[in-house]
């Protein structure tokens, strides 16, 4: 019996860590001490709410910034890797956009007013598999994150959601999207 | 727990849970808790409505995402024709400008101390209409007043201007959008005798050359900017002209950039229809069909800025629209060669002869952009003459991709100030208060009786403060904005509390505009309420509310009518209170219906993603006055300028000269001054500074110099320096080689931080006809601080 307790209070507190409570917690990778995962911890950290497009996390560079976060991404000298640009196939977005419409530095960590705003909330959402082995759906939408590789994919890639078969090019194929929780029928 | 918890479903808890550890797998886990029933918010979750953004006039549409009372999220609306699903970082960051932590919640009432204390709102609404309905016994109706915006609703403008015009019988109401976009509306108005562009943003994909009067439209039109640079990459032969006083970030896109001096655009226009009378570029027939030739007043004496001698107190110069010809046209522009043009502006004479062949070009579709630049500008209906001028010498207007284009710079500037008419002198659908039949025609669909509205136009918006500054103006209402950040001159309209005069605030926070009042009003925003906006192409758009507002915090429109109802104008508002919405909706339509500015009907707007007027039979209109478009056309093809009565229902070309501007750097003060946006902060900055985000992007005003004149005087990136006019002073951090440059002798200053006001060093000149301040162009010198 107390072996089942035990068990259950793991369950309890794996799940706890897992998908628990806010979005800003920091989860250990398994078998490997000392090492986080940070998906869902690094979203949160640069967007105002899931969907919100991510503030620029280094100082103003002077090359366009789609000389290093280019399709496939780049390895910079003393600053890490630029992940690749994720919009590369978005309509209506190319190499002649402007990144700093929608993209902004942050240069200070004051704010003018306190506010109270929560927004959806970063966490990352499992991807609902109709069966083990099955490939699992997409959790989020993919409006202007029509390139997958740019997080599945590359260094950057974070630890939990990067993917084992980027050779594989055509995503969709085998991957959709979510788009509603209704079901067409029981 | 153990008692209830059964052996079957323990046992399958820890076959899952080593299966998760086994695998180190933790989405598996999260997705065995998803399966038991466990539940994380997302986007599926939320119920999403659609709204226009609340920002800039762009309009774009954006689907917010709603969960228990809260805006957890937005997203660029795809099914909007105007943004496509792109947003920019102002749109992308909308929900957190509610819930500022200062937000207004419940009216707050001035005491003798100084300080402000909480009242309930009947006692508020009762000293607001015991407030006015005394001035009015003792003083009249032109003591009192209303300043509003182009951020109100069309209902929030409607009772304004009901409760103001058919209510108070008085004249004082004006927007902020004096300050915008004013010049605009007086020079379509002056060409077309109908307000608002031709065109629409369809444009963006049929044009080829965009040439962009001092306009920004990288930082200020970011998604229409975005549909340009597609425009190019899927056709490299588009051209982008970036015509400006200082390189900003849309000058990086430019294929030409022409820079000059301020004030001297005026010359380059003339200069170009100059060449293009010499060229023989002019579209003859059209001219022959369509046009007449006006010429107004040019006596610089006569005319003035606004701000010297008797004008500085009030200013009501009138033009004269007086008939020319064709010769006079050409004669006139004799003198504008390009050698000349070159000596006033600084502009090469081989790039003023580049902009005659663009426009010159008949293969190639042209659009004319402008915004601040043109309409800011002591000459700006000249200006919004002159850039229509060009269209209509060469045939270039009511075509896809032909058009002059003016930009607008708040949600429903268009909407509710031009449309509902919001202004000293209007009334809805391009009414004005000066003609008797149109008097008429508001009070027969208002239901009052004949000579009740005043037919003597009110203050506009300068003349307005400078009247309450005297006294003259007694008891005043000011909502959606915030003057006392954004008015020229500010130090003439300082003001201290319990001075005897009365004004009355609403805001959803506090602004320097809320500190100088005497009752202060919470408001509802955007999507705490039901509203419909209308933007720069002329579409509707209307959204439901979708969350309640903070606290006892109540819609603009809804205070304004309680305000009537108690001082005996019931009658104005007589809808069911908890359904008003629709049915004051349909009678303001009624204005439009049939006048060539039809809007859609409520039931229609609820559904459509935007509607584009004048709808007719339910269809929208994509480019007005273009045959088999535009339904009140009736010709088989060309164009039909119909609402022009005045001039034989043909559009007017003006003979507008080039005037210097109203001050210019001297030895005293050396440098020009302009001031203007960035594209994170929006106006004031009252909403997006309590973005986090926005803020922490630029969190303050700078200063931006040349880099010679920096070295010159010593002052090195960062430096703070103190920035001096004839009016008053600030200290700024310099930016030397920022987002923007600015030539030699030349500063620009953005407006939206409330501890930085430029605005105090700015100058009250004024453009002659719309009255519109102009914020581009004063003399200032810079002092190194320490």
């Amino acid at each position: 019996m107390s072996v089942l307790k035990s068990a259950l209070i793991g369950v309890v507190l794996l799940a706890t860590a897992c998908g628990g409570s806010e979005p800003a917690e920091k989860v250990g990778v398994p078998g490997q001490p000392g090492r986080l995962k940070s998906a869902g911890w690094v979203r949160a950290e640069r967007r105002a709410f899931d969907g919100a497009p991510p503030v620029i996390p280094h100082q103003r560079f002077g090359p366009p910034c789609l000389s290093c976060h280019n399709e496939r991404g780049m390895e910079v000298a003393g600053v890490g890797f630029a992940p690749a640009n994720p919009h590369a196939d978005t309509d209506g977005l190319s190499s002649r956009s402007r990144c700093n419409q929608c993209h902004v530095f942050r240069i200070t960590d004051e704010v003018f007013v306190a506010n109270d705003f929560a927004g959806l909330p970063q966490r990352a959402v499992p991807a609902a598999r109709s069966y083990i082995g099955a490939p699992p759906v997409i959790p989020h939408a993919v409006f202007m994150r029509e390139n997958c590789h740019a997080c599945h994919d590359g260094p950057a890639a974070r630890e939990e959601i990067r993917c084992s078969h980027p050779e594989r090019v055509h995503c969709q194929q085998c991957h959709v999207p979510v788009t509603t929780r209704g079901k067409f029928l029981e | 727990m153990d008692q209830t918890f059964d052996r079957r479903s323990a046992l399958k808890a820890i076959g899952l849970s080593a299966g998760s550890i086994a695998a180190f797998s933790c989405s598996d886990r999260e997705e065995a808790a998803r399966l038991q029933g466990a539940n994380a918010t997302t986007p599926a979750d939320l119920d999403w409505g659609k709204a226009p953004c609340r920002f800039c006039g762009t309009g774009c549409g954006v689907e917010v995402g709603v969960k228990d009372g809260q805006v957890l999220a937005v997203r660029g609306d795809v099914k909007s024709p105007v943004n496509k699903g792109l947003l920019c970082v102002k749109g992308y960051h909308l929900p957190s400008f509610l819930t500022g932590k200062d937000r207004l919640t419940r009216p707050l009432r001035r005491q003798a101390d100084g300080s402000f204390q909480p009242i309930t709102w009947e006692a508020a609404l009762d000293e607001i209409a015991q407030r006015f309905q005394s001035t009015l016994e003792e003083s009249g109706p032109e003591a009192v007043a209303v300043y509003g915006s182009g951020q109100w609703t069309v209902f929030d403008g409607y009772a304004a201007l009901k409760w103001v015009k058919g209510g108070m019988k008085s004249n004082n109401l004006d927007p902020n959008a004096r300050l915008c976009m004013a010049s605009a509306v007086m020079g379509f108005m002056t060409q077309f005798q109908s307000d608002e562009p031709m065109g629409c943003y369809e444009d963006f994909e049929a044009g080829d050359d965009f040439v962009l009067w001092g306009n920004n439209m990288a930082e200020m039109h970011p998604v229409l900017f975005s549909r340009i640079l597609e425009r190019k990459r899927q056709k490299p032969s588009t051209r982008i002209v970036d015509m400006g006083t200082r390189r900003t970030p849309t000058t990086e896109y430019a294929d030409l950039y022409v820079e000059f001096r301020p004030g001297s655009d005026l010359a380059i226009a003339n200069g170009i229809l100059h060449l293009l009378v010499k060229n023989k570029k002019l579209d003859q027939a059209f001219i022959e069909d369509n046009i007449v030739f006006r010429r107004g007043i040019e006596d610089l004496e006569k005319i003035g800025y606004g701000c010297y001698g008797d004008q500085a107190e009030r200013y009501t110069f009138k033009d004269e629209a007086k008939e020319a010809t064709f010769d006079d046209f050409v004669a006139f522009l004799e003198e504008y060669t390009p050698e000349k043009v070159e000596a006033i502006s600084g502009v090469p004479a081989a790039q003023v002869r580049s902009l005659a062949e663009i426009y010159g070009d008949r293969r190639r579709g042209t659009v004319s952009l402008w915004c601040m630049g043109v309409n800011q500008h002591t000459r700006g209906t000249w200006m919004n003459n002159l850039i229509t001028d060009l269209h209509l010498v060469t045939g270039k207007i009511s075509r896809p991709g032909n058009n002059p284009f003016s930009l607008t710079g708040q949600p429903s500037a268009c909407g509710t100030v031009r449309e509902v008419g919001t202004l000293s002198n209007r009334l809805p659908a391009d009414m004005v208060v000066t003609n008797e039949e149109h008097r008429k025609k508001a009070e027969k669909i208002w239901g009052l009786p004949e000579g009740t509205i005043n037919p003597k136009p009110g203050y506009h918006a300068v003349d307005m403060f400078r009247a309450l500054s005297r006294g003259d103006i007694q008891t005043m209402w000011i909502q959606v904005t915030n003057p006392w950040v954004s008015m020229p001159n500010l130090e003439r309209f300082e003001r201290s509390p319990n001075d005897g005069r009365f004004i009355v605030v609403s805001d959803i926070y506090p602004t320097p505009t809320t500190a100088v009042a005497d009752l202060i009003l919470p408001s509802a925003a955007w999507v705490e309420r039901e509203g419909v906006f209308g933007n720069t192409e002329r579409r509707t758009q209307q959204w439901n509310q979708l969350v309640p507002p903070p606290g006892e915090a109540k819609e603009d429109a809804w205070q304004i009518i309680q305000v009537a109802k108690r001082m005996g104008m019931g009658h104005l508002f007589p809808w069911p209170e908890n359904d008003w919405h629709e049915p004051m909706f349909e009678e303001y339509r009624s204005f439009t219906l049939g006048a060539g500015k039809d809007l859609g009907s409520y039931q229609h707007l609820k559904q459509a993603r935007g509607l584009i007027w004048p709808v007719v039979d339910g269809k929208e209109t994509p480019y007005r006055y273009a045959a088999g478009i535009d339904p009140y056309v009736k010709k088989k093809e060309g164009v039909h300028f119909y609402k022009a009565k005045g001039y034989g229902e043909r559009a007017a070309v003006w003979l507008r000269p080039y005037h210097p501007p109203a001050e210019e750097p001297d030895e005293a003060f050396p440098f020009w001054l302009c001031t203007g946006r960035v594209l994170e902060h929006w106006h004031t900055g009252s909403m997006t500074r309590r973005i986090r985000e926005l803020h922490q992007a630029v969190p303050k005003a700078y200063v931006e110099i040349n880099r010679a004149d920096a070295k010159q005087l010593g002052i090195q990136n960062g430096d703070v320096v103190k920035l001096a006019s004839r009016r008053g002073e600030i200290e700024l951090e310099a930016v030397i080689d920022g987002r923007g440059q600015t030539p030699r002798g030349s500063v620009f200053v953005p407006f939206f931080d409330e501890s930085r006001l430029i605005n105090k060093l700015t100058l009250d000149a004024m453009d002659s006809i719309s009255k519109e301040p102009d914020y581009k162009k004063c003399a200032v010198r810079i002092e190194l601080t320490t």
